[in-house]
């Protein structure tokens, strides 16, 4: 999991050494730090870090180092990377059809977003669909993938994926 | 052990052609085209002591004049006589060092390009070809005859035309283990889908138009129903990844429900539609895809790419002219030309 953490430090030097030691000591993986040298208040300065960190044992291990040291930890955010996965899907699809494809991925755990894009011209009596997916790992975009290649045979719609995230 | 008659300065390199269309005339040109520089580099006679094609042949121990052969069938006489036996029962009699097996592809049964093959290897010969049905289909039964007999079965022509493909993976990248491949094998359905995208026209206008300029045949459904890209793909998979697939192993999807909304909506997105060919862990398949624009596989026109993942050297992206007479017969020329190598490796160098 991801987190971001606004921390307040003494400013005196070797206090970001000590803020971020205890993440790399609990399996942590830094991935960015914004030292705020000119936002102090009560004497302390503002650092914004982001890190990775394994599981909430390992967390709460990187908290409980932080009271420890005397860092304080004024604001916390849990950050999704998200990945987007995109599809066009053409054919002789009823809304009724669609509702049922677009509801089968809602219900995958892990979906954040689901949008549908209609083209606004249309030669045909087919419809097609642009549909954009936000999901959570990898692995589910290969889920959904599957899932759609498996409609796209029982519908008999045309189905085109990306080249992959 | 040298099992060819032909290595070493001296001797002749004799081809048995057979297949006498488009790409056995431009085979037959380039033979005329490069036989100085072959001889000039190998010391080998590059000769085409026989020539085949649906009916009629050609045969002369001391060489045919390639030229002369061409203008033979162009001017609609056939090559010679006609052919009293099947050509397999004729490449069982005749004398030469390379079957050259250009007949046209048939995905239904391979033949007759697999019993012409699988003749000349059982004849412990080796061959070139540029046919995709018998490897597509009995890739695995072929390759072992071949290493069987010690002879080498190459193929260079079956994929990317003139594009260095087969050669490029099994010999420069040789300590590479590719895990992926992805690429666009089809210059005709590349063609239609550029066009479509370029020009916002619909998909039967566009096959009608590459049908008039000769990139897309009378009956297109070989090209865009992805049979051709499939068979391709399959023959990569066996002989790049070393996988044990044929042709009805690759899921296939064609171009031919693609919509002229289809590629409006890729386009808002900045990606293009391109047919293309997928290989790795997950599986094997050929489907229309989105690409984003100016990535390697964006290709536009007849081009062909395959996008390679290895171990270690990571991507490699191969672009080239995929399909004609000549670019067909340059591919045919580079496999003869690595038999020529392989023999003269054997033989301790003598290469200037």
């Amino acid at each position: 999991m991801r987190v971001n953490v606004d921390l307040r430090l003494k400013d005196v030097p070797g206090q970001l050494i000590r803020a971020l030691e205890p993440i790399s000591m609990n399996e942590g993986n830094i991935v960015g730090v914004v030292h705020n040298h000119d936002l102090v208040t009560g004497g302390r300065i503002s650092v914004n870090v982001t890190f990775e960190h394994k599981d909430q044992k390992t967390l709460d291990a990187i908290f409980s180092a932080w009271r420890e040291r005397g860092v304080e930890v004024v604001k916390m955010g849990e950050i999704f990377r998200t990945f987007a996965a995109e599809y066009l899907i053409a054919g002789d699809l009823p809304h009724s059809a669609l509702r049922k494809i677009t509801e089968g991925i809602e219900s995958m755990e892990g979906v954040e977003t689901i949008d549908l894009q209609y083209s606004l011209s249309t030669s045909t009596s087919n419809k097609t669909v642009l549909l954009l997916v936000n999901v959570r790992n990898k692995a589910k975009v290969n889920e959904i993938d599957e899932y759609l290649k498996t409609r796209s045979e029982s519908d008999d719609f045309l189905l085109i994926r990306g080249t992959g995230v | 052990m040298i099992s060819s008659s032909y290595a070493g300065r001296g001797c002749d390199m004799r081809l048995a052609l057979v297949g006498f269309g488009t790409v056995g005339q431009g085979v037959a040109e380039a033979v005329a085209m490069k036989k100085d520089l072959v001889f000039d580099r190998f010391g080998t006679e590059l000769k085409i002591v026989a020539a085949f094609d649906s009916l009629t042949y050609a045969a002369e121990p001391r060489g045919l004049k390639p030229l002369e052969l061409v203008a033979r069938k162009q001017s609609g006489k056939g090559l010679g006589k006609t052919r009293p036996k099947s050509v397999a029962e004729m490449l069982r009699e005749l004398d030469y060092d390379v079957l050259v097996e250009v007949t046209p592809t048939n995905i239904e049964n391979a033949e007759p390009g697999y019993t012409n093959i699988r003749t000349a290897l059982e004849c412990c010969r080796d061959v070139v070809t540029s046919n995709k049905g018998p490897l597509a289909l009995k890739y695995r039964t072929l390759d072992d005859l071949s290493k069987k007999n010690g002879v080498e079965l190459r193929f260079e022509a079956t994929v990317g035309g003139a594009t260095p493909i087969i050669n490029l993976s099994r010999e420069l990248l040789m300590a590479e283990k590719v895990d992926s491949m992805k690429g666009i094998l089809n210059g005709t359905c590349n063609f239609i889908l550029s066009r479509m995208g370029e020009e916002g026209l619909p998909f039967e206008y566009v096959l009608k138009e590459a049908q008039e300029m000769g990139y897309a045949e009378t009956d297109p459904t070989y090209d865009v129903d992805g049979i051709d890209s499939a068979s391709k793909l399959a023959i990569l998979a066996n002989a790049i990844m070393g996988l044990d697939v044929t042709y009805h192993d690759v899921r296939r999807t064609g171009i031919r429900r693609i919509t002229q909304e289809a590629v409006e909506l890729a386009a808002r997105e900045k990606k293009v539609i391109r047919l293309i060919g997928e290989v790795n862990g997950g599986g094997i398949e050929v489907s229309p895809r989105m690409v984003p624009l100016g990535h390697p596989l964006a290709i536009s026109g007849t081009l062909n790419v395959l996008h390679m993942h290895t171990d270690l050297a990571g991507s490699i992206t191969v672009v080239g002219r995929g399909a004609g007479r000549k670019e067909t017969a340059s591919a045919i020329m580079s496999d003869l030309v690595g038999l020529l190598k392989r023999n003269a490796c054997l033989l301790n160098g003598r290469v200037k």
